[in-house]
């Protein structure tokens, strides 16, 4: 991991007796690290506990380690949890894949193949990115289940994979390709496509990993249009499984936090592998103005 | 059945993921198959709604009954979450629409066609169904809705706490403020109201003498007793005798079993539960009186199924529910009182059921009948939000209930005359 | 290939591709191959963006109650019942609120965590995952946490523990709105969600700034500290600040998530506009062609503020440039 981390350069007002600054910064940052990591705890801590543990006269600072909190939280019939995680794989998985084929496609078009209303398109794209997409949620409900896929796959991934705002990225992003490369592949022969598929994706692979890591990541947690168009919890997400723990008739706090600590985990997996990667995408975005 | 609800995960259905992908590029298979049907071979296919009940074993218990119906295959949504009614109105708009719902008599449903006319299965049986409960499903004289359950919704209290801060049971809604100031200590709350009073609403107008309609269906409950019983809830709420913010709603008996509170407002539905964590310690009173002219109350809550009149298979639809909810009487039982509690609304069941003969079930019968109010069909969900509305802006925030009840007047008026023209 | 070949070699320098030369073969034709790539996305974006968004403003001119097929045209009845109802301009004021929060506090905070970050040189990595890690966490599972952990109001919630110890009675955070605790819980949790993403940004652009700048003001006498950073750090970081602040208006616009989960659609406070219109559409009086009126006004709002803060910040106007 350290080696992710870009060198910092000299920097002023680091000179070298500075222990005392230096020992004053670790320990801000410390606190601040811990103030971070507590939800973490509250939920490992409260995810391996018994209820009476964790609704008692007394914080109990560490759990009992029941874990077999672990199988009863599979175990539970009102709510298929392992089929939730499977739908949330399946769900944020497809639109990765899908999303960063569609948009990086379309973010190529836009920044690099000259075409005379090529901006004309470009701000209709934009213009997307002004009405937030769930202000229009119940025509795409009903345009979607008259479709016929409420509870389908197809109603929970295809209306998500056409991300103006990916595709905004994706062009800034193609804007600063370096054009020489793409003439060489010209040279050799190769048409738009070819020189695409054969020279822009394999030199962009840093920026299409962080691009998929953002979408994987907001595809398993998004939740508005799940909870609307999974209507029988055989196609609930996860997410929307959690939200229904919270709310159910009876409230069984170990089993609610297993079920959070449990959704969370794929994602900081995803996190600790890639973060190299997001770190240096979302740096290279384009957000320089 | 849908694409999803196969239990085991298989290869079609990644098929029919791939599928779903290939269609975002092509779009090519828009609309061609919509995930259900199919499955069962030949049959009339029904789906059915439920909000997610609390008690173990009821939808084992729903699912069960379906599965023993010949005529068709019956599919069960068990939507659990608080958000039963988004999930049924959105869902009823699309052609995934269930067939049979549960839901409580609204009169909008009726006037914009949303559910059929059940007059022809239930009138046969209409004497042995509760009038209140025909009464409130009836409009122009047909009856579009079939009562299944009777939840009466009333007082819950710990008779030895109450006797160790030598409190009577109130009788009063000052009684109650008292009750709460003295039951309060460092470790229990008086009294738990729900998280956001909800459940207190249509009590506190009954109580006070007024109502949510008159006959005529205007507004009854903008009074000056009204508005000093709400000015009493604000007292209560800002006593500190309150439970707030309890983990689970006053629907859940958690907070009274916990110990978290002394009395504990919260429907018959929860008595097994409470007996079974308290045993004997338990008591239970209705809606206290409000100012001088009111009289203690009973919410007669409860569930009905309805048929939905734009679904594919209305004639379908209607012989399940007549079979089950009309002529299925030995399920008809167990569903009242098998799980949580609740008053079968047929005369001849609530006769022969044992359970809520004796003991603190026959008391709160006993409320039901002496002080029960039950629901009017002519009070729709948007007037609810008003009515909601006014009381959250003045007892849970510090607003002038004259104020609060005057808008949600005026929302209820608007609301009326789009209804009743 | 033939065409492609003799255009390499007739133009051996090709800094642009000339678009106006017509192509014999369909492989290099700009045109083709322009629709080629967009085509996907574009034919996508009118069915499942543009079809519900002129769907959503014809709703919004008919009398659409229980219906999304309504067949009786009332002008701007929709539109005049959304402005002067209570509910929706109070979500207005909600969000306003809200953003005046939740922007200063979270600039600031991962501003504040990037400059922590950025001078450490051990276990720099290290810091850097922990602030990052809750962008992992979704809204739901953290208004959980905050909810039913953290900020419950009875005694086993970690606050009131914590506040328990110093003998103050059990704070109700959520259901009584006086005073307003509520804000604190749904500005912490968003706090503690989006900090660690803007920090990154802001970690980037620190990494942007020339050394020389800060050996220049050396030179000039500028003592390290508040004086590079109120001179040379914080006008370098413009740009940034200017993307994040408008990034976290418009999350802010959209908050759904953490307000449904924690407050609910019961209370009247803390309602924001896209609650709302989830009650007028989907909740209750099913009224699609007011929830409509309201998405409608919405967006002709949101385009305003953009468009406003674009021309005060200049954001937007370095692209055309490029």
């Amino acid at each position: 991991m350290t080696t992710t981390a870009p060198q910092v350069g000299k920097e002023p007002g680091k000179k070298r007796g500075d222990v005392l600054g230096n020992a004053g910064l670790y320990i801000a940052v410390s606190v601040a690290a811990l103030l971070f990591l507590l939800p973490f705890y509250l939920i490992l801590r409260n995810s391996l506990s018994t209820d009476p543990e964790i609704t008692g006269e007394n914080w109990k600072l560490l759990p009992s380690f029941q874990w077999g909190n672990i199988s009863e939280l599979f175990d539970d019939p009102t709510v298929d949890f392992a089929r939730s995680m499977w739908n949330s794989m399946v769900i944020a998985v497809s639109m990765t894949v899908g999303t960063l084929l569609i948009c990086s496609l379309a973010g190529y078009g836009l920044a690099r193949i000259p075409y005379k209303h090529a901006n004309k398109v470009f701000y209709a794209v934009l213009a997307t990115l002004m009405v937030p997409t769930a202000v229009t949620f119940v025509p795409s409900f009903v345009l979607v289940s008259s479709l016929g896929w409420i509870d389908t796959y197809r109603g929970l991934i295809i209306p998500g994979l056409f991300s103006g705002f990916t595709c905004f990225l994706f062009r800034q992003y193609f804007l600063g390709f370096p054009k020489e490369l793409e003439e060489a592949a010209r040279v050799d022969g190769l048409g738009y496509w070819g020189a695409y598929w054969r020279i822009v994706v394999p030199n962009s692979l840093n920026f299409f990993a962080a691009m998929a890591t953002i979408t994987f990541i907001s595809g398993w947690n998004a939740f508005l249009w799940p909870l609307v168009i999974g209507q029988d919890p055989s196609s609930w997400t996860v997410q929307v499984a959690l939200s229904s723990f919270m709310t159910n008739q009876t409230v069984n706090f170990h089993l609610i936090f297993m079920a959070t600590a449990i959704s969370i985990l794929p994602l900081v997996f995803v996190f600790l592998f890639l973060q190299r990667w997001l770190v240096q995408g979302i740096a290279q975005t384009g957000i320089k103005g | 059945m849908s694409a999803l609800s196969n239990s085991n995960w298989d290869r079609r259905n990644v098929l029919r993921a791939a599928m779903g992908l290939a269609a975002a590029g092509g779009l090519a298979a828009c609309g061609s198959n919509n995930g259900r049907g199919g499955s069962g071979g030949s049959g009339t296919q029904l789906t059915q709604m439920f909000h997610a009940y609390g008690e173990a074993g009821t939808e084992q218990a729903i699912k069960r009954y379906a599965a023993a119906y010949k005529d068709a295959n019956v599919t069960t949504n068990w939507i659990t979450g608080n958000t039963f009614e988004a999930k049924l109105f959105s869902s009823l708009l699309t052609k995934q629409a269930p067939d049979v719902f549960e839901f409580h008599p609204q009169i909008q449903m009726v006037k914009s066609g949303q559910v059929a006319d059940l007059t022809d299965i239930i009138g046969p049986v209409k004497d042995d169904f509760n009038p209140a409960d025909i009464k409130s499903h009836t409009v122009d004289g047909k009856i579009y809705g079939v009562r299944m359950i009777d939840d009466p919704q009333f007082f819950f209290y710990r008779k030895s706490m109450l006797e160790k801060a030598k409190v009577d049971v109130p009788t009063t809604l000052d009684e109650l403020l008292e009750a709460a100031e003295k039951l309060t200590t460092n470790k229990v709350k008086g009294v738990f109201l729900g998280n956001d009073l909800t459940p207190a609403i249509n009590p506190l107008l009954w109580s006070a003498g007024a109502d949510t309609l008159t006959p005529d269906n205007k507004p009854a409950f903008h009074t000056d007793a009204v508005a000093a019983g709400m000015k009493q809830l604000r007292q209560l709420f800002t006593s500190g005798n309150l439970l707030l913010d309890a983990p689970a709603d006053y629907w859940d008996p958690s907070a009274i079993n916990q110990g978290l509170c002394a009395i504990q407002f919260c429907g018959m539905w929860a008595m097994p539960a409470m007996q079974k964590a308290l045993g004997d310690d338990l008591g239970v009173f209705p809606f206290p009186k409000v100012g001088d002219n009111g009289k203690q109350s009973v919410y007669n809550g409860g569930w009905s199924m309805f048929v939905n009149a734009k679904g594919k298979n209305v004639d379908a639809a209607k012989e399940y529910v007549k079979w089950l909810w009309i002529d299925q009487k030995q399920y008809q039982e167990d569903w009242a009182t098998s799980y949580g509690f609740h008053i079968p609304p047929r005369t001849s069941i609530a006769q022969s059921a044992t359970k809520l003969k004796s003991g603190l079930p026959a008391e709160g019968v006993k409320l039901f009948n002496e002080f029960g109010h039950f629901d009017n069909i002519g009070w729709t969900q948007a007037m609810i939000t008003a009515l909601t509305d006014a009381f959250a802006n003045s007892v849970r925030k510090n607003g002038d209930p004259n104020a609060a009840l005057a808008t949600a007047e005026k929302k209820v008026n608007a609301e009326l005359k789009k209804l009743f023209g | 290939m033939s065409t492609t070949t003799t255009r390499g070699v007739a133009q051996p320098a090709p800094a642009k591709a000339s678009p106006a030369r017509p192509r014999r073969g369909l492989r290099g034709n700009p045109t083709f191959n322009f629709w080629l790539f967009t085509g996907p996305f574009l034919v996508g974006l009118a069915i499942f963006v543009f079809v519900p968004i002129f769907w959503s403003i014809w709703l919004s001119f008919f009398d659409a109650r229980f219906t999304v097929t309504p067949s009786k045209f009332i002008g701007f009845d929709n539109y005049k019942s959304m402005l002067t109802n209570s509910n929706f301009t109070g979500s207005l004021v909600t969000f306003t609120v809200f953003a005046a929060l939740i922007v200063p506090l979270t600039w600031a905070l991962s501003l504040g965590l990037a400059l922590l970050v950025h001078r450490l040189r051990f276990m720099r990595a290290f810091f850097r995952s922990v602030f990052f890690l809750p962008t992992a966490v979704s809204y739901v599972a953290a208004a959980l946490i905050w909810k039913m952990s953290i900020f419950t109001g009875v005694r086993f919630g970690l606050m009131n523990t914590v506040l328990g110890w110093f003998g103050v009675e059990n704070i109700a955070y959520l259901s009584d709105p006086n005073p307003p605790w509520y804000w604190l819980v749904i500005v912490t949790v968003r706090l503690w969600l989006q900090a660690g993403f803007y920090m990154i940004l802001f970690l980037a652009a620190l990494q942007n700034i020339p050394a020389e700048l800060y050996e220049a003001a050396a030179i000039d006498g500028a003592k390290p500290g508040w004086q590079t950073f109120r001179y040379i750090t914080l006008p370098q970081l413009r740009a940034t600040s200017t993307a994040v602040i408008l990034l976290l208006l418009v999350a802010a616009y959209q908050a759904f998530d953490e307000f449904f989960n924690i407050i609910s659609i019961k209370a009247t406070w803390g309602q924001t506009p896209l609650m709302v219109l989830y009650k007028t559409a989907l909740g209750d009086n099913q009224d699609y062609g007011a929830g409509s009126a309201g998405a409608v006004i919405l967006t002709v709002l949101i385009c305003a503020v953009t468009l406003l803060q674009g021309k005060f910040m200049g954001f937007g106007r370095g692209e055309d440039s490029k």
